[in-house]
Parts: C-alpha cells; sequence; structure tokens
C-alpha cells in the first residue's frame, strides 16, 4: 500500500514539473490568436554592419517606446534571417539588401535597374510573406572592385573599365561564391566588360583585403562598405557600365507588428536615409579596426547625431 | 590600433565595451542557471523517485546517460529546429545535459544516508514525508549540489556554442572576433570571462557544498 501511494506521489510530483516546464517554454513563443508582443526580437547576420544597424534600432526602439528588445545575432544569411521572421522567431530583419533578397529569398532573375529592383523587392516580400521592406538606410553595399593606391597609380586606374588594356598582367581575388553565379558571376561579368585576368583567385571574402594590402594579388572584388577600405586605404574602381546591382540596404518588418503598432511604425523611419555609404564604411571600420563593438558603434552613432534627443543629425 | 600589444588590445577593448561586456556576461549567466534550475525542479524530484523504486533506476539513467552521449553543437541544431532561434533553445539543452548529474547525485545522495538515521526517524514515529524532509534530505543535500555544481559548470559552457542559434552570450563576442580583422583581443574579452565565470562558479557552489555538509562529514574530512 505504502509502496503505491508513494508511487503516485511521485508521478504527481513529475507530472507537476513537466507542466511547470511546459508553460514556461510556451509563454514565449507561438500564439495563435494575435496580439502585439511586449518583445521585439531583431534578427542580424554575423557581418559587422549588420549587427551595427541591429543595434541602432534595438536602441531607437528602446529608448523611443516601450518595447524590450531581444537579439538574435550571427544569422548566417539573409534566407537564414527571413526564414526567422516567417517562422516567428523575429519580428524585425536589420539588413535586406535588394539584390540578395531578389535572387535569394525570392528566387527571382537578377535585375540591373535599382529602382526596378528595390521596387519587385518590396512588392514580393509584402505579397508573399506580408513582410513590410523600408526605404533604404541610405547606402547601397555592392560588390566593387578595388586596387591600392599604389597600383592605381601605376596602371593609371579610376574605373573598371581602365582594367581591360592591363587585365592580362593582373591577379584577382574574389568572394568564391562571386565565380558561379548567375547574373552578375565572373562569366557575365566577362562578357559585359570583354576581358578575364591573367588569373582569378576565388577565396573567403573577409581575406580579399588583406591579400590587396599585401600586394598577393593586384586587383580585388569586395564589399562597397566594408571598413578595411578605409583602413588599408584601397581605391574603389566606378563601375562604369553598371554592371553590379546595387545592394540597397533596408530593414524589414513583420506587417502585423507595425500594423497594430502605427508609433512603431513611426519610430523604425528614424534611420531612413541617415547612412550614408562613407558613414556606413566609418562605422565598420569603427567595428572592425578599432576594437569597438556593434553595439558601441551603434550607441554613439546615435548619441552623437542627437537622436535620443529627439534630433536625427 | 596595430601599435598596441595584445594584452594592451584586450584592456582598451574592455574599456570601450565594459558595459556591452558586463551584459553578454549576465545574460551568459542567466541563461545557464536558468537551465539548470529547471533540470533541479525535475531532476531532484527524479532521483528521489529513483532512490525510493529502484527498478525505475536503469530506465531512466539510461535515458539521462544517451542525452549526456550528444554532442553539444548537435543537440542545440536539433532543438532549434523545435524551438527556433533564441534563448529558449539553450535553456533547453542546458536543462537537458544538467538532468543527469542532478538526478545521478539525487540518488546516490539519498542512498548513502544510514539505516540508522531512517531507523532512528521512524523511532521517533516520523511519517515517510518528515522523515525525507527531516533526515535523508540535510544528510544528502551537499552530494545534491555537488550535481549541480557540476552541471552549472558544463552549462556554462555549452551557453557558448548557444550563440550560433542567436541566444547571445558571451559567445557572441568570440564570435565577433573571429569576424574582425585583428580579433586576437576580442576572442580573448569573450573567452576569459566564460572561463572565469565557469571557475568562480565552481568555487563558490564548492563552499556552499562545503557549509551544507552534515556536520558529521565535514569530520570525516
Amino acid at each position: 500500500m505504502i509502496r503505491h501511494r508513494n508511487l503516485k506521489i511521485g508521478a504527481l510530483l513529475f507530472s507537476i514539473f513537466i507542466l511547470v516546464l511546459g508553460v514556461s517554454g510556451c509563454s514565449s513563443s507561438t500564439e495563435t490568436t494575435y496580439h502585439q508582443p511586449k518583445t521585439l526580437r531583431i534578427a542580424t547576420q554575423s557581418s559587422t554592419e549588420s549587427q551595427i544597424m541591429g543595434y541602432m534600432l534595438k536602441d531607437l526602439i528602446e529608448h523611443d517606446t516601450n518595447y524590450k528588445v531581444k537579439m538574435v545575432n550571427n544569422l548566417g544569411s539573409s534566407s537564414v534571417s527571413h526564414k526567422a521572421l516567417q517562422n516567428n522567431d523575429a519580428d524585425i530583419m536589420a539588413t535586406s539588401y535588394t539584390g540578395t533578397d531578389l535572387t535569394g529569398t525570392l528566387g527571382m532573375p537578377a535585375q540591373k535597374d535599382p529602382k526596378k529592383a528595390t521596387k519587385t523587392v518590396d512588392r514580393l516580400l509584402k505579397q508573399r510573406y506580408d513582410e513590410i521592406r523600408y526605404p533604404s538606410y541610405g547606402f547601397a553595399d555592392t560588390y566593387a572592385f578595388m586596387v591600392t593606391q599604389a597600383n592605381a597609380k601605376k596602371y593609371n586606374l579610376t574605373t573598371v573599365g581602365d582594367l581591360k588594356p592591363v587585365a592580362s598582367q593582373l591577379t584577382a581575388g574574389v568572394d568564391s561564391s562571386w565565380m558561379n553565379r548567375k547574373g552578375d558571376g565572373y562569366n557575365d561579368f566577362a562578357k559585359v566588360y570583354g576581358f578575364k585576368f591573367k588569373r582569378v583567385y576565388p577565396m573567403q571574402i573577409g581575406l580579399v583585403y588583406d591579400a590587396a594590402e599585401q600586394g598577393k594579388m593586384q586587383v580585388i572584388l569586395g564589399y562597397s562598405t566594408d571598413g578595411r577600405i578605409r583602413s588599408y586605404n584601397l581605391k574603389i574602381l566606378k563601375d562604369n557600365l553598371h554592371f553590379f546591382p546595387p545592394y540597397n540596404c533596408s530593414l524589414v518588418v513583420r506587417g502585423a507588428i507595425i500594423r497594430h503598432d502605427p508609433h512603431l511604425k513611426k519610430v523604425l523611419h528614424r534611420l531612413d536615409g541617415k547612412i550614408s555609404l562613407s558613414t556606413m564604411q566609418e562605422l565598420n571600420y569603427q567595428a572592425d579596426d578599432e576594437l569597438l563593438e556593434p553595439a558601441t558603434v551603434a550607441h554613439r552613432f546615435l548619441v552623437k547625431h542627437h537622436y535620443f534627443e529627439g534630433g536625427d543629425n | 590600433m596595430k601599435g598596441l600589444s595584445l594584452w594592451q588590445q584586450f584592456w582598451y577593448y574592455l574599456g570601450h565595451n565594459g558595459t556591452y561586456v558586463l551584459q553578454q556576461f549576465n545574460h551568459h549567466f542567466a541563461i545557464s542557471v536558468y537551465g539548470v534550475l529547471l533540470a533541479a525542479l525535475v531532476g531532484i524530484p527524479l532521483g528521489i523517485l529513483i532512490s525510493r523504486h529502484h527498478h525505475l533506476n536503469g530506465p531512466i539513467i539510461s535515458i539521462a546517460n544517451i542525452i549526456q552521449t550528444i554532442p553539444s553543437l548537435a543537440m542545440v541544431s536539433m532543438l532549434m529546429l523545435v524551438l527556433g532561434l533564441g534563448d529558449q533553445t539553450v535553456i533547453v539543452a542546458n536543462f537537458l545535459y544538467s538532468l543527469l548529474p542532478i538526478i545521478k547525485n539525487t540518488a546516490a545522495g539519498l542512498d548513502s544516508v544510514s539505516p540508522v538515521s531512517l531507523d532512528a526517524g521512524r523511532g521517533l514515529g516520523m511519517t515517510k514525508w518528515q522523515l525525507l524532509v527531516m533526515v535523508e534530505m540535510p544528510l544528502s543535500v551537499s552530494v545534491i549540489m555537488a550535481g549541480i555544481r557540476n552541471a552549472l559548470v558544463v552549462a556554462i559552457g555549452i551557453t557558448a556554442i548557444g550563440s550560433f542559434v542567436g541566444a547571445g552570450g558571451l559567445g557572441d563576442i568570440i564570435i565577433r572576433g573571429t569576424n574582425a580583422t585583428n580579433g586576437g583581443a576580442i576572442i580573448l574579452a569573450g573567452a576569459l570571462p566564460t572561463a572565469l565565470m565557469a571557475i568562480i562558479t565552481d568555487w563558490v557552489l564548492g563552499w556552499v557544498q562545503h557549509k551544507l555538509a552534515p556536520h558529521t562529514a565535514k569530520k570525516a574530512q
């Protein structure tokens, strides 16, 4: 008898704890009927740029509204961030780039006209996933050919077209994913500009800047906003044939969140067009080369430009 | 930054990002503690249960053992598929890994209580519940504490991996360091506090465990 009762008590205790566990687990996610959350989750990719923008949004939201903000950092790519939004693991995606979203997330053909590309991405994200894409922060991240100042002088380079006569003597370091891309990859590049390099080394994007600095190759294909362009004083060659699609950068938010809170909708607009290419380069530089955390860089930027006092310049 | 030595860079980094590191430190610690606390809530009753019913010992311990063998990266990724991105995933991973040491130590602690003490309790007319709360638990609490201590130190390590599923914590700083141009100092700024947290936790809980040990056991030491 006693044994039996013990078993019962044990089972009772056990089920209570499982219940407690279940309740605590459920509270944070998966609502069936919509109610506005008290905590917003911002998804950022592992790039410095994405995290800086994410922390700016976090600071602004926490200052201007009553929401708490949780960061979901280090996501692998923008497709993963979109997945996080769709799965209700995140509410805001800090950086969405037109080109990447067009061909990657949406699976559409590449589009060279920036205005059309932006329009298509905005429309399809809303239509397919009820995600609202904001106007650009003011900078575009795009592939850009770069050379050291010394090489620019030596070969007399200012535009990508200037490379044509000397390309057969030059080696290039490029993003490994760029080599076989359709639309804006190496093959199409060679067709449009009419030349190929002596040799092209596909490598991880973070390494190309150091490779150029150390003279391992003469030309590199990097991202236009990277902070190391400044730290190594690299010269960006002008894409005179407009081959590389502009990857305008903006935030994306789940439609339901801002429909239920017009004030939040306004707060998120505060960074529209406020961050120029050179500003972003400077911010990336601070995080990549001056040992500042993206969170610190973002906060300092907002303080410097009086965002917390309602200003924005 | 190029002129500074690694240690100078390290102190420079802490000086300029101190609040951020502290935030991540607290967040890291909270995630670890929540997981272990939940495991204690479930594991201690389970430990009591299997010390009463030895035939349950086999299945429960085997399940906990199997959980323990799953590599932490695999565990966190699998849980992510179910629970999504964020710290709840890592808390559940910590919970699962903490079960074994807590269940095992609870059962071992209760089993080590001498029959003489139990008899004395029964002789005083104690009920089963009184016996558990007034005799067995006080005598085994330091052993249970040892299990919790063990679990928490492991959890601190696992939480560092949790950065890959967006949970935050000091692992974020380590990943940042691998992305930055000269990230050595940043990696240290993430790794050293993690190690320090584990060491301090171990030391503090060790002290608590010693304080909780019954007098007889202390004399024996």
